[in-house]
């Protein structure tokens, strides 16, 4: 399979989840106050997802290509959410847990 | 002391930004397609879409070349592959002026990869013409015009680095977008597609002038080495000399086929290019070049496998499994910025990664553009704008949807002009030149909302016309490329069919935008048009 | 990004700006030509990786200039800032490496 689409779902979650640890965003995306304990357990999560983005360019091209598509992935995830964000913040959220898992079909599909 | 060093910065960024603000926008839209410039130029040649790769490619080129070129200086046959189906075959003929000059291309041939037959596709310069463009414009002497577009980069670069200390909350702002209103909006959509892409944008810039170093800093070649650049790259990049002279004439091997299986078999690799020199003579050499892709800390030129033959009996002369670890560090990072700002390297997946890079940076570069203007039309508070900002306002206008308009152009001009014409390849950029002309003249004398309407409109109508003259003018339109499963002419279509689509909507989005006078019933319309939209 | 004009840039005439513009672009580029060269020659590495790093870092060098040029408080600052270490580079050059 390729790993290609569930690498950029998984940044898209991660910077999801790194969104979700700044006050703001936490209140638009999810409609409730935060917690310090939750805004800590988000950015936790978003950096493990980051990291998990990482090791799935590292699988896909050779190293130095692979760190360098990994900062390009950030892009790439980023820029949808930011615009996203504004206009359909729960949309916004909903995706970062449903793409990572039409990430992993769609891969599969491919082959 | 630190505000006033974010003030500085900022002035310096906003007035590098836009002094040369328009070419870089030009260098970032050509640039980006450049990344598919051989597929641009395979879809300009619709002679050459039947060619199917086959394994007799390289027994037909030889036949060819042994026909029409025997006695030749060198041959050059490029092998079909996914990116070009066709066999490209080159050869220098064995004259003076061939002689002097080893940077002359000589002739060239298009051959069909199944039945050998010579296609003659019509004259055009192709993704060749944009990608020269991105660094060398066009009728400027060409040492003028590198250097321009240089100073332009170093101007990119000094405002990446100013804008970078301008930004005050660079990560608190990350993912903050505000739609609806006005400059802070320009501001918020320049930032997140400066902030999110920043590597990519350090990157192809620095890159950019690395690429000229030897026109733009050769004084440390120029001190260490006696004959400056040339004894610099002959040490780092050193290369296999030709023999000088043609040897006594005598055939070459009947079948290349074989020295073709053989160099396949040594590197598992599919052979990419067969090079002779002095093809039919006793000192005949034959080299072919697997297509194994090179990693990107390897050098440009020479970093594939190859084997050597004995041009007169096929013999094997010489084992080079191509260069690695090698080189030292620091020739090692510069091949790692050269080969990321060319993306030599691409496959396909990744070749469109890189595009979208570009297209980022495109966007930052014009968001930057009309940031200025955006900032300075609300400081006006509804006073009509002065003569600077109208013609900032029009600039951009023609650097932006006027250069892309004239993009289109030059693809349907490929479609329309007809074959026979005298200089046909200069006629279509003369119909890129004239439009992009045209939209300039349109937009200095309507150079507002009106204007830039009218401008989207035609744009979004030129990228549609594309694919629909394709359709009427060639077999190889959008339908039989799907049906073909050919990626790159299907994928040609459907980017201008996103293109024209962009265009529409963005045009869809100006018309539905009431002018910044009362912002915050702006900003419901806007937000009332994104809910119709998503 | 703070509303900034011409005139107001830490109170500077138009004068300053040019001069700062001079230094930035001519000083600049002198500069990062000289420290190239003198890396090229000084480096205790390879001549070609000291070449390659010289170069490498000219870009950089030169980047730094030109913000550094709009940076200090006065033009004359920035004059000699960048002056000063440009005249160092070109003494190292003239001196020719360690050999």
């Amino acid at each position: 399979m390729t790993l290609l689409p569930l690498t950029w779902t998984l940044g898209y979650a991660g910077l999801t989840a790194l969104a979700l640890a700044m006050k703001r965003h936490h209140e638009a995306v999810l409609g409730a106050k935060a917690s310090e304990a939750r805004l800590r357990g988000f950015r936790v999560l978003g950096w493990a997802l980051l990291a998990a983005m990482t090791a799935g360019c590292l699988a896909i091209w050779p190293t130095a290509l692979a760190l360098w598509m990994a900062l390009g992935m950030v892009a790439f995830a980023g820029l949808p959410l930011v615009f996203l964000l504004p206009y359909r913040p729960r949309l916004a959220g909903g995706l970062a847990v449903g793409l990572p898992v039409v990430g992993l079909v769609v891969g599969w599909v491919l082959g | 002391m630190k505000a006033s060093l974010r003030q500085s910065m900022a002035w310096l960024h906003t007035w590098s930004g836009l002094l040369l603000g328009w070419l870089l926008v030009a260098i970032f839209i050509t640039g980006t397609s450049a990344y598919f410039r051989d597929e641009i130029s395979f879809w300009m040649a619709p002679e050459l879409h039947h060619s199917v790769a086959s394994e007799a490619a390289p027994r037909l080129a030889w036949e060819q070349l042994n026909a029409t070129a025997p006695d030749a200086r060198d041959w050059l046959i490029a092998l079909p592959h996914e990116r070009h189906p066709a066999v490209e075959l080159r050869w220098r003929p064995d004259t003076p002026d061939a002689q002097e000059n080893r940077r002359r291309r000589g002739e060239r041939a298009e051959l069909d990869a199944t039945t050998g037959e010579l296609l003659e596709p019509r004259a055009s310069r192709g993704g060749g013409f944009l990608y020269r463009f991105h660094f060398e414009l066009y009728g400027v002497p060409r040492i003028w015009a590198r250097w321009l577009v240089c100073v332009a980069t170093m101007f990119m670069l000094v405002a990446i680095v100013s804008g970078v200390i301008t930004h005050k909350k660079i990560f608190k702002d990350f993912f903050t977008v505000r739609p609806g209103k006005g400059q802070r909006s320009w501001l918020d959509a320049h930032n997140a597609t400066a902030v999110l892409a920043l590597p990519f944008h350090f990157m192809i810039t620095y890159s950019g002038l690395l690429i000229f170093m030897v026109m733009l800093m050769p004084w440390g070649m120029n001190v260490a080495y006696e004959d400056g650049w040339r004894g610099f790259f002959n040490e780092v990049f050193p290369r296999e000399e030709q023999a000088a002279n043609a040897g006594a004439p005598a055939p070459l091997v009947d079948d290349i086929q074989p020295l073709v299986a053989r160099t396949e078999a040594a590197f598992g690799q599919p052979a990419r290019y067969i090079e002779v020199e002095w093809p039919n003579r006793d000192n005949a050499l034959i080299r072919i070049t697997t297509a194994k892709e090179a990693a990107i800390t390897d050098r440009r030129r020479g970093g594939n496998p190859s084997l050597s033959f004995e041009g007169t009996s096929g013999r094997l002369l010489k084992t080079d499994p191509g260069v690695g670890a090698d080189d030292g560090f620091a020739a090692r990072t510069y091949n790692l910025f050269v080969n990321l700002h060319l993306a030599r390297f691409a496959d396909p997946a990744t070749r469109w990664l890189f595009f979208l890079f570009g297209v980022v940076g495109s966007a930052m570069a014009c968001t930057g553009m009309l940031l200025w203007v955006s900032k300075r039309t609300q400081q006006l508070r509804g006073k009509t704008p002065g003569f600077n900002l109208r013609l900032v306002n029009g600039l951009n206008m023609a650097s932006i949807t006027g250069l892309l308009a004239a993009m289109a152009v030059y693809f349907a001009a490929n479609r329309l002009l007809p074959a026979a014409l005298e200089t046909r390849e200069s006629w279509e950029i003369r119909a890129f030149l004239l439009a992009w002309l045209a939209t300039l003249i349109h937009a200095l004398w309507r150079p507002h909302r009106r204007g830039w309407l009218e401008q989207l409109a035609a744009l979004a109508a030129l990228w549609l016309a594309v694919p629909v003259i394709n359709l009427a003018t060639t077999d190889s339109h959008l339908f039989s490329a799907i049906a073909w499963r050919h990626g790159a002419l299907a994928a040609f279509d459907l980017v201008c069919l996103g293109m024209a689509a962009g265009a529409g909507y963005a045009f869809w989005r100006v018309a539905g935008h009431k002018p910044a006078r009362k912002p915050a019933r702006a900003a419901r319309a806007r937000r009332a048009a994104a809910g119709e939209s998503s | 990004m703070s509303k900034l004009s011409l005139r107001q840039l830490a109170a500077s005439p138009r004068l300053g700006v040019a001069s700062r513009t001079l230094v930035a672009v001519f000083g600049g580029y002198a500069l990062a030509a000289v420290t190239t060269a003198a890396l090229a020659l000084w480096l205790p590495v390879e001549r070609a990786d000291a070449v390659i790093t010289g170069t490498l870092l000219s870009f950089l060098i030169y980047t730094v200039a030109v913000l550094f040029a709009f940076s200090t408080r006065s033009a004359l600052r920035a004059w000699v800032g960048i002056l000063a270490p440009t005249l160092v580079g070109a003494a190292l050059v003239w001196l020719g490496g360690p050999a």
